[in-house]
C-alpha cells in the first residue's frame, strides 16, 4: 500500500525541502520505490537540492495540465535507482494547481509501483500548502526550537486535523509526526533555544527524529546532495534515525548533547 | 459542535462576543405616554449621550405580565424618546415568550434588578417543614458538556453553545476556547478561554496549567501580557466578582 507523506512546517526556512529530500533518499536507500514531489509552484528548489536542476524538462504543472505523461516528468536519480524527483515550475503559480490534477497525479504513481510519496510543501497555509496537505496519510512537521516556528506548527498541525481528506471524510486522521532541525545543544543549554522537550510539550506529539545544527546542511545543499549522503555527518546520522522511526523502528534520540570534549581538551582548556 | 473555523478563504462574517454599552431601563408602567414623558425629559438633559441609546428593557418591576401589544406600545415611547430597544432583561419565563414574539433577544448579562430571582422557571413556596422531601427534580435541562480530546491548536476555535466545555488536552497558543457556561482545561491553556460567552456572569474558567493569552468571563476580560509569576504554569481559576475579573491557584 503505497504512502502519501507531506513535509510541512507553516513557516519558511526552517528545512523542508532539505527534509524531503533526505527522508526521499533514505526511503529510496532501503529499496522503496520513491516519488518526491515538489509543491512550491513558482520557488522551486527540490530540484536543486537533489541536483537535477539541469535535468527539469517538464514539470508538475505540465502533468497536471496534460502537456506531458508523468513518466515524463519524472527524473530518475542518478544515485539511487528507486528514487525519482517530480520538479516543480518555476513560472507559474499555485493558481495551477488543482485537486483534481494533484490526485491524478497521485493515482498515477501508486498505479506505478510507487511505494512512498513525499510531498515538499511550500511555507504558508495558502493553496500550495494545503493541496500537499490534503491527500496525506501522514505528516513529517518540520519545526525549529524557537517560539514563531513552534507557533506556526501548531497552527499547522490544526489544519492537519481539519483541512485534509482524512479529516473531511471522516476517513482516520493524518498521523503526524515531528521532526526538529536545526537543533543547537549548545544553545539550549544557554536557554536560548528551547528544549526538544519543551516543544514536545507545547505541541504535545512525538519526536520523529532531532537533526542537529551543521554547516554540513549548506554545504551539501550547495553541491546538490541530500545531506543524508554525507555518511560523515551527524546530520545523515540523525535523519537516517529518523527515516528508520518512520518505518517503524524505535531507535533513541542521538545529538541532544553538546559533544564531549576529550579527556586532553579538558585538561589544556582546548 | 466542535467545528475548527479555518477557511482559506475570508470568511463573510465574523463573530465576536464582547462587552458593549446598553442602558438598562427598569419600567414600572406599560403607559407608553408616562414613559415617552419620563424618558424624553432624561434625553433631553444629556440629549448627545442617550441619541440612539441600546436599550435593554427590564420588566421585573411591572405588577402583571404585559401584553404583546402594550410592549410594542412601549417600544415605541422608547424610539420616540430617541433610544432604540434591542432587548429584554432576563427574566421570568413568561419574559422569554414575549422577548420571542417580539423578536428581540433576551439579554442574560442584565440580571433582573430587585427581587426576582435570576431564573425563577417553577414557583416554589418555602418548604413546609414535613417529611424529607424527595430530590427536587432539575427545572432545567442541561446540554451536556462538549468534550474536546484533541488539542486545540493556534487559530482553531471551539464553542460550547448552551453548555460547558471540557478539554482533556491543551489548547495552543492564538487558540480560542468558548462557551456559554464554564471551560475547564485538564491540560495547559496557552491561548484565550472565554466563558460565560452569553453573558452567564458564574461562569468560571479552570485549568491545569495556566498561561493564557486572555481570559473573559461574561464580557469582562483580561489580558496577560505578563503572566503573574505566582499563577504561571499553576492550576487556576478565573471567576467574576462583580466587575472584577479574578484568579486564584487550585488546590493549594
Amino acid at each position: 500500500m503505497a504512502e502519501i507523506i507531506v513535509v510541512t512546517s507553516g513557516k519558511g526556512g526552517v528545512g523542508k525541502t532539505t527534509t524531503s529530500a533526505s527522508v526521499a533518499c533514505g526511503l529510496a536507500r532501503r529499496g522503496k520505490k520513491v516519488a518526491v514531489i515538489d509543491f512550491d509552484i513558482g520557488l522551486r528548489n527540490l530540484d536543486l537540492i537533489m541536483g537535477c536542476e539541469r535535468r527539469v524538462v517538464y514539470d508538475f504543472v505540465n502533468v497536471i495540465q496534460g502537456d506531458c505523461t508523468l513518466k515524463q516528468a519524472l527524473i530518475k536519480d542518478k544515485r539511487i535507482d528507486s528514487l525519482f524527483v517530480l520538479a516543480a515550475s518555476q513560472t507559474r503559480d499555485k493558481e495551477a494547481l488543482s485537486m483534481e490534477g494533484v490526485r491524478k497525479v497521485f493515482d498515477e504513481l501508486i498505479a506505478d509501483g510507487f511505494e512512498y510519496i513525499i510531498c515538499d510543501s511550500p511555507a504558508g497555509i495558502e493553496k500550495g500548502a494545503h493541496l500537499a496537505m490534503y491527500y496525506a496519510d501522514r505528516a513529517i512537521v518540520v519545526v525549529n526550537p524557537e517560539v514563531s516556528s513552534v507557533r506556526d506548527s501548531d497552527r499547522i498541525l490544526g489544519l492537519l486535523s481539519s483541512k485534509t481528506q482524512k479529516a473531511e471524510k471522516g476517513d482516520g486522521k493524518v498521523q503526524e509526526h515531528l521532526l526538529l532541525t536545526r537543533y543547537s545543544p549548545r544553545r539550549v543549554a544557554t536557554g536560548e533555544m528551547m528544549s526538544v522537550g519543551d516543544v514536545k510539550e507545547i505541541l504535545g506529539l512525538d519526536v520523529i527524529g532531532v537533526i542537529p545544527e551543521s554547516p554540513d546542511v549548506l554545504s551539501a545543499s550547495n553541491a546538490g546532495t541530500p545531506v543524508i549522503l554525507n555518511e560523515q555527518s551527524d546530520v545523515s546520522k540523525a535523519y537516517e534515525d529518523s527515516v528508520a522511526r518512520l518505518l517503524g523502528d524505535t531507535l533513541p534520540l542521538r545529538f541532544l548533547d553538546e559533544p564531549k570534549k576529550g579527556f586532553l581538551a579538558r585538561m589544556f582548556g582546548g | 459542535m466542535n467545528k475548527p473555523l479555518e477557511a482559506a478563504r475570508e470568511p463573510a462574517v465574523e463573530i465576536r462576543f464582547g462587552q458593549v454599552g446598553l442602558a438598562q431601563v427598569r419600567i414600572r408602567t406599560t403607559d407608553a405616554g408616562a414613559i415617552l414623558d419620563e424618558l424624553t425629559g432624561r434625553v433631553a438633559a444629556a440629549p448627545h449621550f442617550f441619541e440612539r441609546t441600546a436599550v435593554c428593557l427590564d420588566l421585573s418591576a411591572l405588577e402583571k405580565e404585559p401584553s404583546t401589544s402594550d410592549m410594542r406600545d412601549v417600544f415605541d415611547a422608547v424610539r420616540r424618546a430617541g433610544m432604540l430597544t434591542v432587548g429584554l432583561a432576563h427574566g421570568t419565563a413568561a419574559v422569554d415568550a414575549l422577548a420571542r414574539t417580539l423578536e428581540v433577544p433576551v439579554l442574560t448579562q442584565f440580571r433582573v434588578q430587585g427581587k426576582a430571582s435570576p431564573v425563577p422557571t417553577v414557583k416554589e413556596p418555602a418548604p413546609p417543614p414535613k417529611a424529607p422531601a424527595p430530590p427536587p427534580e432539575p427545572a432545567v435541562l442541561h446540554t451536556p458538556s462538549l468534550m474536546q480530546h484533541q488539542p486545540v491548536r493556534s487559530g482553531q476555535q471551539v464553542y460550547a453553545r448552551h453548555s460547558d466545555l471540557v478539554v482533556t488536552s491543551t489548547v495552543g497558543a492564538g487558540a480560542e476556547v468558548i462557551a456559554d457556561g464554564c471551560v475547564h482545561i485538564y491540560g495547559t491553556l496557552r491561548g484565550r478561554a472565554v466563558a460565560g460567552a452569553r453573558g452567564e456572569v458564574t461562569a468560571r474558567v479552570f485549568c491545569q496549567e495556566f498561561h493564557a493569552e486572555l481570559i473573559s468571563i461574561a464580557g469582562v476580560f483580561r489580558v496577560f501580557e505578563t503572566l503573574p509569576p505566582e499563577l504561571a504554569g499553576k492550576p487556576v481559576q478565573a471567576w467574576l466578582d462583580g466587575d472584577d475579573l479574578r484568579f486564584a491557584r487550585i488546590g493549594g
